[in-house]
């Protein structure tokens, strides 16, 4: 469908949470986070990923991103298997991916200055120094739509909307290919999202970035991906290009994500549904996935 | 820093401890240029003299009494508490920066790192803290440099647990996960990203532990463990003047006063400290 290469390739990705029984601790019960989960990114292009809250779409972003290990599958970035590496080994990889936060409070540091927070991956990796680090810094708080004197504040100085402009800074301070974006407009005030989206779409024209944009409602996802994966209970159960998956839902529980969107338009609005009862569709571990159109698969599994 | 002093004043306990701590300190910090009698020398002719306030400022006066040798009590005990304060701090300055490396390394690396350590301060716990010190200096020697070590290592595990809390929950902080995410070292993030966010509860801790040492320190120096004579320290001047506190009152009341005030102003301003920081207590007011 797309014809440049994948930056990305996930594959039966799996990570589960609980157990580890020992002396002192009881067994906790095990959550499968996420399970099964497959998926290609090319380069330049934006992946959504859709589902309710807890559905595994946060581990699957820190999984994809060695942030933990997870216990199967492969992560390949532009054919590399990153779920081998470890340490040193992973750090040149650091450098091409990176990931925006929910909550844009809670990922800045509240005792470092933003100047030296946005500066921290050069530093880190050793790319820039001294004066060029200092112009670097300006020129990416330019280009995320801050004033530069900000530098030498301290992130309780800053609105919702500002700290994740500086979040995107340094998330896009090493020039990376790929970008992890959980939520990252969630948190934030109506009339401000569509600003960030606006800069995440300018980013990526300017970039040449891929995005896995996370989110909890398809409206969120619809003018900036050009496919969407919809997530239920830890498996993908719907992978199309997005308008197929606003024309032609074949899973009824992206058909019930669709129905929720509201509609102003009384002439276009959607005849009811019967809700899609999630606790008793939990996909099973066997079902696999079929292509029912080209390039938009469905989870098969018996629904009630 | 505004904005603390102003909050200070507004809390009379808190303006109280810290008024009379600063009283303390400087006193302690400006006892040479303060004329008063060589603290280690006696005067025979003038054992056990009660405190006059007659003539309060001719070369022979003793405020505050003379003890059994004839040493003047204010003197002993101003210098006193240049010794106590300078141990206590040292201690707990000591006990804080381990207690609160090792709480950050338990609590950020997890595993068996953090069982090793949390057993090792369950089972310090366990053993009275009074106890493990004597036989530390007992076993060590009464030296100044021992109390200072053996306070620390009483102090250490107080930290240790609280740090360790509260890099529990800093640890799962997005700005952690971004940390790791750029491919910061374990130690950048430690240092630079968890220490920052930790300094102000071991300040507070530290606040209250040195409440704690002072008295741990008066307690072994009344043992004789402490500082060696004729250095004056205050629990030794407890411990040579119950003898007579029948007929001289003041051989003990002044020290036991001077280690009760410096351990209430310090407690005083150590709880409004602690408020201070909480930031649940602050968005109250
Ligand atoms: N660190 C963790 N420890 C235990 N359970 C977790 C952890 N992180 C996530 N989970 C569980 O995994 C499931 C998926 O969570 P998450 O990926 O955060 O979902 P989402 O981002 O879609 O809301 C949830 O049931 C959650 O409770
Ligand atoms: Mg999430």
């Amino acid at each position: 469908m797309t014809t440049s290469p994948p930056v990305l390739e996930v594959n039966g990705l799996m990570r589960s949470y609980g157990g580890g029984k020992t002396l002192f601790r009881k067994e906790k019960p095990v959550i499968h986070a996420i399970n099964d989960v497959s998926f290609q990114i090319a380069e330049g292009e934006t992946l959504g990923l859709v589902g309710e809250s807890g559905s595994g779409k946060s581990t699957t972003g820190r999984a994809v991103l060695h942030l933990e290990t997870p216990d199967a599958g492969s992560v390949r970035f532009r054919g590399q298997e990153l779920t081998t590496l470890a340490g040193k080994a992973l750090k040149p990889y650091r450098r091409e991916m990176q990931m925006i936060f929910q909550d844009p409070y809670s990922a800045l540091n509240p005792r470092m200055k933003v100047g030296r927070f946005v500066a921290e991956p050069m530093v880190v990796h050793g790319t820039e120094s001294g004066s060029a680090l200092q112009d670097r810094v300006a020129e990416l708080f330019r280009l995320v739509g801050l004033d530069p004197a900000f530098m030498s504040r301290y992130p309780h100085e800053f609105s919702g909307g500002q700290r994740q402009r500086i979040n995107i800074a340094r998330a896009i301070a090493l020039k990376p290919a790929f970008i992890v974006a959980d939520e990252p407009i969630t948190a934030l005030d109506v009339s401000i999202q569509a600003q960030i989206v606006n800069l995440f779409q300018d980013l990526q024209d300017q970039l040449g970035l891929a995005y896995l944009f996370i989110a909890h409602d398809l409206s969120m996802v619809r003018y900036l991906c050009s496919r969407v994966a919809v997530m239920l209970r830890g498996r993908i159960v719907e992978i199309a290009p997005t308008e197929q998956i606003f024309s032609d839902p074949r899973h009824p529980y992206t058909q019930s994500l669709l129905a929720a969107i509201p509609v102003p338009d009384p002439d276009r609005r959607r005849p009811p549904r019967p809700p899609f009862d999630v606790s008793r569709n939990i996909p099973p571990r066997e079902a696999q996935m079929a292509e029912v159109a080209p390039g938009h698969f469905v989870l098969d599994h018996p629904i009630q | 820093m505004k904005h603390f002093f102003r909050d200070l004043c507004r809390s009379k306990a808190g303006l109280f401890g810290a008024v009379l701590l600063a009283i303390i300190v400087l006193l302690a910090l400006f006892a040479p240029l303060l004329h008063l009698p060589d603290p280690t020398r006696g005067d025979l002719r003038a054992r056990l003299a009660g405190p006059t306030w007659s003539g309060l400022f001719s070369p022979g006066a003793h405020p505050l009494g003379t003890d059994e040798v004839g040493r003047d009590i204010l003197s002993r005990l101003i210098h006193g508490s240049r010794m106590t304060l300078m141990v206590a701090s040292t201690a707990v300055v000591l006990g804080g920066i381990v207690g609160t490396f090792l709480g950050i390394l338990a609590g950020y690396k997890g595993g068996l790192v953090d069982r090793i350590l949390m057993r090792l301060v369950d089972i310090q716990l366990a053993i009275p803290l009074m106890l493990l010190a004597l036989l530390v200096v007992a076993a060590l020697g009464p030296s100044i440099t021992n109390v200072v070590l053996v306070l620390a290592l009483t102090s250490w595990i107080r930290y240790a647990r609280i740090i360790r809390a509260q890099v529990l929950s800093l640890r799962e902080r997005e700005f952690v996960q971004s940390a790791r995410a750029i491919g910061a070292s374990t130690l950048r993030i430690m240092f630079l990203h968890i220490l920052p966010n930790v300094l102000t509860p071991a300040l507070v801790v530290g606040t209250l532990e040195l409440a704690r040492v002072i008295i741990m320190d008066a307690a072994l120096s009344f043992l004789g463990l402490g500082v060696q004579p004729p250095t004056p320290s205050w629990g030794r001047m407890l411990a040579d003047g119950r003898v007579y506190l029948s007929s001289a009152w003041w051989t003990v009341t002044f020290p036991g006063l001077a280690i009760v005030l410096t351990v209430l102003s310090v407690n005083l301003f150590g709880d409004w400290l602690r408020d201070y920081f909480d930031p649940k207590t602050r968005s109250a007011k």
